[in-house]
């Protein structure tokens, strides 16, 4: 009974188009925001924050730029873990050789250079399509890594490869990467940022830019024909989802795990990306986030289940299982709902919209 | 300065080391041939699945992971190779069985990224299943193939590619023949031209999907073993696909001939870009090397080698 | 027709054009011009090169030989959006919306071409963006109002029946506001009924904003009541060019064409 629009007279074009033109999702919304920002930081542990939320939000970002790639403008990228490895270097480049920029100037910057580079790997697109792309994208996604694995300037002529966080605040006083930062503190920095991105990506797609791409999504001919300028609108989508992923690779390097080395943005972690999309909903924000959470929740839920039921399970073999199970379950997914966890989200709204009555 | 010297370690050095010495460069690129028939065969399983039922399976490299496993696991339990090899085969004609009813008849006019997702989770499924089933160590795997060098007209030969080839011809021919002379044969082709269609005239499209995805696990079997005896059985295998897509672009997701020329083509320039570019590039670059082969070629011909030229009708 | 007397100069004049695919011919040595504010029908059997036609004209094809010229410009080569940019809208045969979208955002994407705030403005969605995609919503809810396709504004085309379908894609032809509409058998696989109103909206549509129209249409009595010149092709010639009327007696027409159709 308390879902209901009834009562809830929309008076103007502005109000019809808001994101939440129902109120009690309007609620639903801020109550979620003041959990998000208020309460966990007062009770999440240590674990949680660094373990979890922060993983969850940073892969949340790349999920969000692979959709708008992917599930909106229709060009599917297994290159992701590229672009976040791009990101992550440029990061790293830009705070070691420039250490007085503040480090959310460094973030947005290495965040349009990852676009940059982007826009130069999508360029192929104007000529090949679907599954060529696809595997084209592959190219960008090995090319990149055994760049930064090849030239040790990438690492500053680190031997290990490793790049390690600087210390770097904001506000001045408020550390966010490097040894010193506190945890609650990156927890609030990440989910601020993501936030924003999320806010504006949302805003993209409902507006002008995302009826284009999903104008050459659903039928690139019939697209050219009303006007829209293919190679634009792709490379445009192509930037702007690298952008995200450029971002969401600083993000993972810098706040998330305070140094990696190229490997860790290998070709794993770009189907990874899209197996968070595919689950949770091509072309939607909402399911970037449920796949985002997904997938960072599942292998743990898969790592304790045996452990709690009393098995002590030898840890090859347990791998084994998980890679059996995560399989089976993407399959199964598929089978269910193949427009993902955002879609059954909305079922379930409709659903409520009419409780009692069925009709 | 320091530019100009990359450039010329990148662009003339290695034509140069090409120009003189014309043997080193053939037995490098005779060399690539091994590589090069690997990725035709699983490029050809891929091939086979494409053309009948549109799925871009990405498990084929797994499928040769697994049915490789299920082959030495089976030798090692003390089968003779032929009962292996007959078994295995009959694992992987279950499998298909297994996989059309549980994965593909469920999704059956869904998207082709949704059927391709897919099989991506049948590929983590099938890595698992088969190393919880034959165990996760390299497996050495020797049936006899013979490996001694050989000198042919001055140049230096492994018998093992020899054999190697010679089985990879032998199975396109086979191939060949089911495809143009036998009544499945026929209604393959009738399905890869037109689904609806083909489903008209009484073809049945379940049991193609079956004998497609069994023949490409046959296919994977017959890679897995070859490149098992090489370089024993190991999970390493299933990369191979990674390197058998660059194989599609350039010859086409459609084309048996694209398959094999195409994967002989990038094996061997792979091999042959390896040793020449290395001192200008540092070494390593066979990760991507094939990539961008097949992406230059793409621009210049974005139907492949020979697939058709694609007329757009609105 | 009473209504002649309103019909202008021609904006869009094709002159000998040919064009064939391989050996085949689709086009050959065919001239048309399209007068301004007209409904001209281009009727002809099955393979005559109709909708080969309409390609040419808003630069799907480029015909090998002949020129086209558009409000007295001479086009060489000119790619599909160049031709949207210029004002020419066009309906497929085969429906071809975006069909994961819903109804109204398929009519939003015409009026794409008429949006100018940039992606940045676009992150925000707010102020003069807001403004702008507001403006443009009215346009759209007054094309959706003139269709009487209010109740599907939130369904996805892609679950409508084809009728409705055709509606929308013709409501996206016009949320471009076209100066030439070309419409690529509007009327195909619909029932009687449907097919007067879409015969209506078209005649409203030429009426009310002066589009000037060209269509493909197998319905000779559609094509007889609702235009006011008529050309007919037949194996990618021309081989009538006139009113209702005298293409009715034409007997070369009558040959390749009615003929038939009277027997069949």
């Amino acid at each position: 009974m308390l879902y209901r629009e009834a009562g809830q007279f929309k008076s103007s074009y502005g109000a019809d188009e808001a994101i939440f033109p129902i109120r009690q999702d309007r609620w639903l919304f801020a109550a979620a925001l003041i959990v998000a920002y208020v309460v966990v930081p007062l009770i999440a542990s240590e674990y949680w924050l660094l373990s979890i939320l922060i993983p969850f939000l940073v892969f949340s970002l790349a999920a969000i730029g692979l959709n708008i790639l992917t599930g909106y403008a229709g060009q599917v990228s297994l290159g992701t873990g590229g672009f976040m490895a791009v990101g992550a270097f440029a990061t790293y480049k830009l705070a070691t050789s420039f250490p007085d920029l503040n480090i959310v100037v460094v973030f947005i910057l290495a965040g349009l250079i990852t676009a940059m580079v982007g826009v130069l790997f999508g360029w192929p697109s104007l000529r090949i399509k679907g599954f060529y792309l696809a595997v084209a994208t592959l190219a960008a996604q090995f090319f990149l890594i055994w760049m930064f694995n090849k030239f040790p300037w990438f690492n500053n002529y680190t031997p290990s490869g490793v790049i390690s966080a600087p210390p770097r605040a904001v506000f001045g006083h408020v550390f966010v990467t490097g040894a010193e930062a506190n945890s609650v503190d990156k927890y609030l920095f990440v989910l601020s940022a993501v936030t924003l991105l999320a806010l504006a990506a949302k805003n993209l797609v409902r507006g002008r830019v995302g009826r284009e791409w999903m104008a050459i999504r659903d039928m690139d001919i019939a697209a050219e024909i009303i006007g829209i300028r293919p190679l634009k609108t792709k490379l445009l989508a192509f930037a702007i989802s690298s952008f995200y992923c450029g971002i969401a690779g600083a993000m993972w390097a810098f706040i998330y795990t305070g140094g990696v080395e190229a490997l860790a943005f290998d070709i794993d972690r770009s189907f990874q990306i899209l197996f968070m999309i595919i689950i949770g909903g091509l072309g939607s924000i909402l399911g970037s986030f449920l796949g985002a959470a997904f997938i960072v929740l599942l292998p743990l839920l898969l790592e304790r289940t045996p452990m709690a039921l009393g098995f002590d399970v030898p840890v090859n073999y347990l791998s084994n299982m998980q890679s059996m199970i995560f399989g089976a379950l993407i399959i199964f997914f598929l089978i269910v709902e193949p427009r993902g966890l955002a879609r059954l989200w909305q079922i379930g709204k409709e659903k409520l919209r009419m409780w009692p009555f069925p009709y | 300065m320091e530019i100009v010297a990359f450039l010329h370690a990148l662009l003339v050095e290695p034509f140069v080391a090409m120009w003189q010495n014309p043997e080193f460069l053939l037995e490098v690129a005779i060399g690539g041939l091994l590589t090069g028939v690997m990725y035709s065969l699983v490029a050809l399983g891929f091939v086979l699945i494409y053309k009948a039922s549109g799925v871009f399976n990405f498990a084929q490299g797994t499928m040769v992971l697994f049915a490789a496993l299920t082959f030495v696991g089976l030798l090692e339990r003390g089968f003779p190779v032929w009962a292996s090899f007959l078994l295995t085969a009959l694992a992987m004609i279950a499998m298909a069985f297994v996989i059309e009813r549980l994965v593909l008849r469920p999704l059956v006019n869904q998207d082709p990224i949704i059927l391709f997702m897919a099989t991506i989770g049948l590929t983590y499924f099938l890595e698992g299943f088969g190393q919880i089933v034959w165990g996760g160590d390299v497996h050495p795997l020797d049936i006899g193939i013979p490996k001694s060098p050989l000198i042919i007209g001055g140049v230096l030969i492994n018998e093992f590619d020899l054999v190697a080839a010679a089985v990879c011809g032998v199975l396109v021919t086979v191939l060949a023949v089911f495809f143009q002379r036998t009544a499945i044969g026929r209604a393959l082709r009738a399905v890869a031209d037109d689904h609806q269609a083909a489903l008209s005239v009484g073809i049945p499209l379940k049991n193609i999907w079956v004998i497609v995805w069994a023949v490409a696990g046959i296919v994977g079997l017959v890679a897995g073993i070859l490149w098992g005896s090489n370089l024993g059985v190991q999970f390493s295998i299933s990369l191979v696909a990674l390197k058998a897509l660059p194989v599609l672009i350039l010859g086409g997701f459609t084309s048996v001939p694209g398959a094999i020329v195409g994967g002989l083509i990038i094996g061997v320039g792979e091999k042959v870009a390896e040793v020449f570019w290395t001192p200008a590039t540092g070494g390593a670059i066979e990760d991507w090397f094939a990539y961008a082969l097949a992406l230059v070629f793409l621009l210049i011909r974005p139907q492949g080698l020979f697939g058709e030229r694609i007329i757009e009708r609105v | 027709m009473a209504a002649a007397k309103r019909i202008g100069e021609p904006v869009l004049e094709v002159r000998d054009i040919t064009l064939s695919f391989g050996g085949v011919r689709a086009l050959l040595d065919v001239s048309l011009e399209i007068r301004a504010r007209e409904i001209l029908a281009i009727i002809g059997p099955n393979g005559a090169g109709k909708t080969s036609m309409l390609n040419v004209i808003n630069g799907f094809y480029h015909p090998q030989e002949g020129t086209i010229a558009y409000k007295g410009r001479v086009r060489q080569r000119m790619r599909p959006h160049e031709a949207a940019e210029q004002g020419i809208a066009r309906t497929f045969q085969n429906v071809a919306l975006f069909r994961g979208m819903t109804t109204l955002d398929n009519i939003m994407t015409g009026r794409l071409l008429k949006m100018r705030r940039n992606f940045l403005w676009q992150t925000i969605h707010w102020g003069p963006a807001l403004a702008e995609e507001l403006e443009h919503r009215v346009f759209a809810e007054r094309i959706i109002d003139f269709l009487e396709i209010e109740s599907i504004r939130r369904t996805p085309v892609g679950q409508l029946p084809y009728g409705l379908q055709k509606r929308v894609e013709l409501g996206r032809a016009l949320a471009m506001e076209p100066e030439l509409l070309l419409l690529d058998e509007p009327m195909a696989g619909m029932n009687v009924e449907e097919k007067e109103d879409m015969s209506r909206f078209i005649l409203d549509v030429n009426d009310e904003f002066g589009t000037t129209i060209a269509l493909i249409e197998h319905d000779m009595g559609v094509v007889m009541d609702i235009s006011d010149r008529v050309v007919v092709l037949d194996y990618g010639r021309k081989i009538a060019d006139g009113s209702p009327d005298q293409v009715r007696r034409d007997t070369a027409v009558i040959d390749a064409y009615l003929g038939v159709a009277h027997e069949a």
